[in-house]
């Protein structure tokens, strides 16, 4: 009997080994999807969306940062470069970073880096295309992600100047 | 007369003995098959939402690790993170270290009052932050989620405490709102050695439980 079952028994063990392979590796795919298209739903792709100071009734992204006032472009690099300007912020401390569909972090640069000035990219994924003058180039593996400016707001009666500065910042896709 | 080995039923298993059902060879692959699908997406499910963000290493209350946003991140870590803590930056940008019990190891009761007591931070700046068992700022009249190292006086940085309670108290106060289990996040941004090592225990704020409603 128990002869009967033992293949059958050693299929199952390896569905299994695949299938949690499987979810593991394509949980973050999903998830950062869902992401992607709940904040497109507010501004769209391959725009920069300057959100309010996250309150108990943000739900977004889990564990946001009451301290920063987040900005996110959602990008869809499949016909080509997106190119982001990040203005300088009176605020301590800014910073640009960019995950990739697998939430990966591909650029990251703080003020303190860039010297408090402005961040010029194109971010160049499977569309390909090139970097127009005065941008530097980021590779993306796949063609869709997230860019996201943090901005410090140390004092939250700095946030209506910090609002107003953020808002020179941009997200746009090359030739639009 | 020969019997038909067929016919014969066979003997019924000794009293208590597991006997396995007697299926179809189809129907066993197939149920094999389907249950290995269903318990390989189970436990994956499980294993992540079991799982906490920066949870690989463990100091005194807090745990964290710094593997996450890089492609040196495991799946498991990968889709914790993109579960938990989605979008969170690399070590050298930032550090979480986060506590879900004090320092005697129970679980943080938004009931209670606790004193977080710390020093110095290496880095540019830090906040703490208090958050629901579901990763979600906590609901608080005052709406009041977190303290940061810019809030401090100056007489403060040295040596700084933050009461965590559901009433309102004197000083640096973080409010549990009527929450049940809340969860604690420290961040410390662009720390002092590139986010290549951890704070000690000593360099960690201890967190004490005062009293319980």
């Amino acid at each position: 009997m128990i002869r009967r079952w033992l293949p059958p028994a050693i299929l199952g063990l390896v569905l299994l080994a695949i299938v949690y392979h499987v979810t593991m590796v394509q949980a973050p795919r999903i998830l950062m999807l869902a992401a992607e298209h709940r904040i497109a739903s507010h501004g769209g792709w391959n725009t920069l969306t300057a959100q309010p100071l996250a309150t108990s009734d943000s739900r977004a992204i889990v564990r946001p940062s009451p301290d920063l006032a987040y900005s996110s472009c959602p990008f869809d690099l499949s016909k080509g470069p997106v190119l982001i300007d990040v203005a300088a912020v009176p605020a301590p401390y800014w910073s640009l970073s960019v995950f990739d569909a697998r939430t990966d972090t591909v650029f990251v640069r703080n003020n303190l880096q860039a010297g408090n000035n402005p961040i010029r990219i194109a971010l160049i994924g499977k569309g390909g295309g090139q970097a127009p003058p005065g941008y530097e180039p980021v590779p993306v593996k796949g063609s869709r992600g997230i860019a996201l400016l943090r901005i410090l707001v140390d004092d939250r009666s700095h946030f209506p100047d910090i609002d107003a500065a953020r808002q020179s910042s941009a997200c746009k896709a090359l030739g639009s | 007369m020969v019997e038909d080995a067929a016919t014969v039923a066979p003997p019924p298993p000794p009293a208590g003995r597991f006997r396995l059902p007697a299926l179809k060879p189809w129907a066993r692959w197939l149920l094999c098959g389907f249950v290995g699908i269903v318990l390989g997406f189970a436990w994956a499910l499980h294993t992540v939402r079991a799982g906490a963000i920066a949870a690989s290493d463990t100091i005194g209350p807090w745990t964290t690790g710094k593997d996450f946003g890089t492609a040196d991140a495991s799946g498991r870590t990968r889709a914790v993170v993109a579960l938990r803590g989605m979008l969170a930056l690399p070590a050298s940008e930032a550090r979480y270290y986060n506590a879900a019990v004090d320092d005697a190891g129970q679980p943080l009761d938004g009931h209670c009052r606790y004193r977080i007591s710390g020093g110095p931070l290496p880095g540019h700046w830090w906040s703490l932050t208090l958050y629901d068992t579901q990763g979600y700022l906590v609901k608080n009249d005052p709406g009041i989620y977190a303290i940061s190292s810019a809030a401090l006086r100056p007489d403060e940085q040295v040596r700084w405490n933050v009461v965590v309670a559901p009433t309102q108290q004197p000083g640096n106060w973080l409010p549990t709102g009527h929450g049940d289990r809340v969860q604690l996040t420290l961040r410390v941004y662009l720390p002092a050695d590139g986010g290549t090592g951890n704070l000690a225990r000593t360099q960690l704020p201890a967190i004490t439980r005062e009293a319980c409603a």
